[in-house]
């Protein structure tokens, strides 16, 4: 039925050579993985179309509810721009929450997890590649929010410094992201608990962010969110670096400071990431919660 | 427990500064497995010693509850012992991870994992990334894969429609991608019908022995199964290994004597004849009637227990001096299941409900 | 001469005395109904209110609501200063999205709990095939679902009187006219969380958000955070077909009258139509039944059509893997 043959890939001679992996092989691994994972989001994609209407159409109405809010009470127009671009970041921040830090709650739910854990790939590569794979989805709704907001509500961006608003918004993926993998490690350890954790990462975090208004007005509350939250400060920055000379207040550090802010965070989430992840990957592996209760 | 490594650090690709080459593919030292659970602790495993050589095709055999589940992953890295060590190839499972994982591979009964909008072709190449594999070298190892294990029809469709035979072959398959030195293998006929689990079982038996040197450790409470593909099996039950031989090793546990059933043209004298020949421990008529008498049947059953099959030819012999032709022998084994209800006092089916981990 | 016999194994047994009671295979009425109903609304109260579990009950009925609140005042203080203009704003928005937590809970909850039952618990199966009309354990699931998003609503609503000084006066409400629009209103909230269930039936990837992106959309449609007025007209014209809209009306008008309607103003539709700058209680008692039958009736023909499509395709018993 089928020739030995098919069966050999070996390289070495033994087990204890075979596992012995130089850095080259170990980056490659992980490279590989990230483009591996990815590859179910998009292929998702193509084959389930209706989540243009879904994930991108119709999240644009909840967005023009805030704008028509403020149109409502008549507020001025750079206000309409910040629900704007809020809109569009909140695209970026519900992939962080629930296609990374909540995914791993779901993998473990249908048994992918265990079959993670038992390959030699570092999780963070995997946590990536979920993150590239939502990335396309992310972009376009935000893209949508953008472009569909300024030709409908009339949002006139004014831009002067295009490098340190793109440098903005990378930076701010980069600590995002970051936090997303901190968080996924939270979910391999608590299961059901951190679903409803997430929860509390939409409105809570969309008020205390400033998602549609300058997190300034929250006073020391707003303060604390823009030396903590990614979200916070990247929106702060980006909303000063593209309606630049307007007349609306922000009450909150310059966008240089912020992006140094950006930095540190991304830097320190990262580096927290890796050290979550590895810690509550031991403390799930003592206490047998990698693989399903049921099974 | 082992060495422990700092808080938060897995000392995964630094060589262990103490490991020795070791001879065993899989060794485990006084290995214990508590889970916290209301209203009190559940003991899976109260202290295993097991060694496998590399080459090995070993089984774990034992009630649901027996603790074999709870034993693989520890061995496949998923859980940490309580006390007590692990060594896969040398490597601790709880301080080096990730040399074990570059040279093992798993596959558990009833898997359903897997993205329901990827083909099998698609699914296995994913997975051929996370194990080290090429881009393009993933994609022919899962081309020959699916072939392998007769997949070829269903390549290119979605997973979520496979049937339970057809996704059961598919994680073989991924098992199989990167050539592990180590195959773990949890009930992998677990729910398959009659046709898919010997499908499973051929596949699994003639990639060991394609190449020299692959190790397979199965789990399984089919008994059958294990005496067909286990080279030695360790019985299993609430936690302990109550026994580890060859399965012809346990069966003579619970019978040390050989036992034919014969089938004769004549014999006269009946089974008395053959009682006092050398070797020959008991005969008797084979289902009960009269000894011996040749009444309104062709043949005479008898049943003979004897010290050893040696003692078989010394009975062939007096039977040709007794004008008596054989017409079928049959040798009588007992089954595993009655080395375990020897070793423990009941069946499998009468152990009793034990959480599963 | 015998009579003719009856034919037929059942009526067979049944004269032979062979056990087989027919009667348990006929259904049981209405009293199997209210059975089927109160069941489904116990088994929904008890997984979803959290109230034995303080820190989903903070999560789910008062952080979630609150923030979506405060967010919302806050856009107004922002704007408006603290002028009694704001005040009026500040309490519309307020009671919107208290009564949002109902449409929420409803609207999504129900969806989420076919999803639920398909793909996590793998029990839709076996609700499906019991004896109890699957649209009536689905009603009584929303019911337990509506009356969780309600603890969020009377949260909100009463930290919005008691702290952001939205203005009640309980001798001035209209009770009655109240509770009849709550009716009218959650009715509709349950009618609609059933048409999501019933389109979630027959979707299979990332169906979980579908209900989410439903509820923003109607979230505009509906005069909960802002007026009508604001859309353009022929939005408006899909507003005014919508149960929802006329809910919110009604509750504000019988519960909290100093606060703007939602229908009515300059620039509405409503005005252009009938003259009047704000809808009457009968109008909107009337125009909330009207379209909460009408919703209730393509609910319930939708999900009898998406019910027989998923059997026919073998989707109730299919998980996706979403």
């Amino acid at each position: 039925m089928t020739s030995p043959n098919l069966y050999v890939h070996r390289r070495t001679s033994g087990p204890r050579a075979a596992a012995a992996w130089d850095r080259r092989q170990v980056l490659m691994n992980n490279l590989r993985t990230v483009l591996g994972r990815a590859f179910p989001r998009l292929i998702g994609l193509t084959r389930e179309p209706s989540w243009l209407l879904f994930e991108v159409g119709l999240p644009f109405l909840t967005t023009s509810a805030f704008v028509l809010v403020y149109r409502a009470l008549q507020a001025p127009p750079e206000y309409i721009g910040f629900v704007v671009v809020g809109g569009a970041m909140t695209a970026f921040w519900l992939n962080v929450i629930w296609m990374m830090a909540a995914q791993l709650y779901w993998e473990k739910d249908q048994g992918n997890l265990e079959l993670y854990f038992t390959a030699p790939m570092d999780m963070m590569a995997v946590l990536f590649g979920m993150a590239v794979g939502g990335m396309l989805a992310s972009c376009l709704r935000a893209a949508v929010v953008l472009i569909v907001g300024s030709v409908v509500y009339g949002v006139h961006f004014s831009v002067d410094q295009w490098l340190p608003l793109l440098a903005v918004f990378f930076l701010t993926l980069v600590a995002l992201y970051g936090l997303g993998m901190m968080l996924a490690s939270l979910f391999v350890l608590w299961g059901r608990e951190a679903f409803h954790m997430t929860q509390l990462l939409q409105e809570p975090m969309y008020f205390v962010s400033g998602l549609n208004f300058p997190v300034g007005q929250l006073g020391f509350l707003g303060a604390l969110a823009i030396a903590l939250l990614p979200l916070a400060v990247g929106l702060d920055a980006m909303r000063q670096l593209a309606f630049a000379g307007g007349t609306v207040v922000f009450a909150t550090p310059s966008p240089g400071i912020e992006m140094a802010i950006l930095v540190v965070m991304a830097v320190v989430f990262l580096v927290l990431a890796r050290f979550c992840l590895r810690t509550m990957e031991r403390l799930a592996r003592h206490e047998g919660r990698l693989t399903a209760r049921w099974r | 427990m082992g060495r422990r490594p700092p808080p938060g650090v897995l000392v995964s690709d630094v060589p262990h500064p103490t490991d020795a080459i070791s001879d065993h593919a899989i060794e485990a030292r006084a290995v214990t497995r508590v889970y916290k659970a209301r209203p009190a602790p559940v003991t899976a495993l109260a202290g295993i010693d097991l060694e496998v050589a590399p080459g090995e095709f070993f089984g774990l055999l034992g009630p649901n509850g027996a603790g074999k589940t709870t034993l693989i992953k520890i061995f496949t890295t998923l859980l940490l012992p309580t006390t007590g060590t692990a060594r896969v190839f040398g490597f601790d499972v709880a301080i080096q991870t990730k040399q074990i994982r570059r040279i093992m591979n798993m596959v558990a009964g009833g898997e359903q994992s897997g993205y329901g909008v990827l083909t099998v072709r698609e699914q296995l190449w994913m997975f051929s990334q996370f194990y080290g594999l090429g881009t393009r070298e993933g994609w022919s190892r899962v081309d020959e894969l699916i072939e392998a294990v007769g997949l070829g029809e269903q390549r290119l469709q979605r997973i979520s429609s496979l049937s339970t035979g057809e996704r059961q072959k598919m994680n073989l398959a991924r098992g199989l991608l990167n050539d592990p030195w180590i195959l773990f293998l949890d009930e992998p006929t677990l729910g398959l019908d009659v046709s898919a689990a010997r499908v499973v079982r051929h596949l699994v038996s003639e990639w060991r022995a394609a190449v020299p040197g692959r190790t397979v450790l199965l789990t399984t409470h089919y008994m059958a199964e294990a005496d067909e593909l286990c080279e030695r099996i360790a019985i299993v039950d609430h936690g302990r290994i109550l026994a580890i031989g060859s399965p012809a090793e346990l069966k003579r546990m619970v019978q040390r004597e050989s036992i034919f059933r014969l089938e004769l043209d004549r014999l006269d004298g009946g089974p008395a004849a053959l009682a006092g020949l050398p070797g020959v421990v008991h005969a008797s008529p084979a289902g009960g009637g009269d000894a011996g008498a040749a009444v309104d049947r062709q043949t005479v059953a008898v049943n003979l227990v004897l010290t050893d099959d040696a003692a078989l030819g010394g009975v062939v012999g007096a039977l040709g001096s007794l004008g008596a032709h054989i017409v079928a022998l049959a040798k009588s084994e007992p089954s595993l299941e009655d080395v375990f209800v020897e070793l423990v006092g009941r069946g499998f089916d009468d152990a009793p409900a034990e959480a599963a981990r | 001469m015998a009579g003719a016999e009856v034919r037929g194994p059942v009526a067979t047994a049944v004269g032979r005395g062979d056990g087989f009671d027919r009667g348990r295979a006929e259904r049981g009425g209405a009293a199997a109904t209210w059975r089927a109903f109160a069941t489904s609304a116990r088994l929904g109260w008890q997984m979803e209110a959290n109230w034995t579990d303080p820190l989903l009950f903070f999560i789910y009925s008062v952080a979630k609501p609150l923030a979506s609140a405060l967010i919302l005042v806050l856009m107004v203080q922002i704007v408006s200063g603290g002028g009694t203009g704001a005040a009026s704003a500040r309490a519309f928005v307020v009671i919107g999205s208290a009564l949002w937590s109902f449409v929420l809970a409803g609207v999504q909850g129900i969806a989420w709990s076919v999803l639920d039952d398909r793909e996590r618990y793998r029990m839709l199966k076996y609700l499906y095939v019991s004896p109890s009309d699957f649209l009536v354990v689905l009603v009584g699931r929303g019911v337990a679902r509506v009356g969780v998003g309600g603890m969020g609503a009377l949260i909100t609503l009463a930290a919005g009187v008691i702290f952001l000084g939205v203005p009640f006066d309980a001798a001035h409400a209209d009770w009655g006219l109240g509770l009849l629009i709550m009716v009218g209103g959650l009715a509709a909230v349950v009618a609609l969380g059933i048409l999501m269930a019933a389109v979630c039936l027959q979707t299979r990837q990332e169906s979980w958000s579908y209900p989410e992106a439903v509820a923003g959309a109607l979230f505009l449609l509906v005069g909960a955070v802002f007026p009508l007025s604001v859309l353009p007209l022929p939005v408006q014209g899909v507003s005014l077909l919508l149960p929802l809209t006329w809910w919110m009306a009604g509750f504000r008008q019988a519960v909290f009258p100093a606060t703007t309607s939602s229908i009515g103003g300059d620039g509405s539709l409503f005005q252009a139509l009938t003259g009047t700058a704000t809808p009457g209680t009968a109008t909107i008692v009337l125009a909330l039944l009207a379209t909460t039958a009408l919703v209730t009736l393509v609910t319930a023909v939708l999900f009898r059509f998406s019910e027989r499509r998923a059997k026919d395709r073998g989707l109730i018993d299919r998980t996706t893997g979403s």
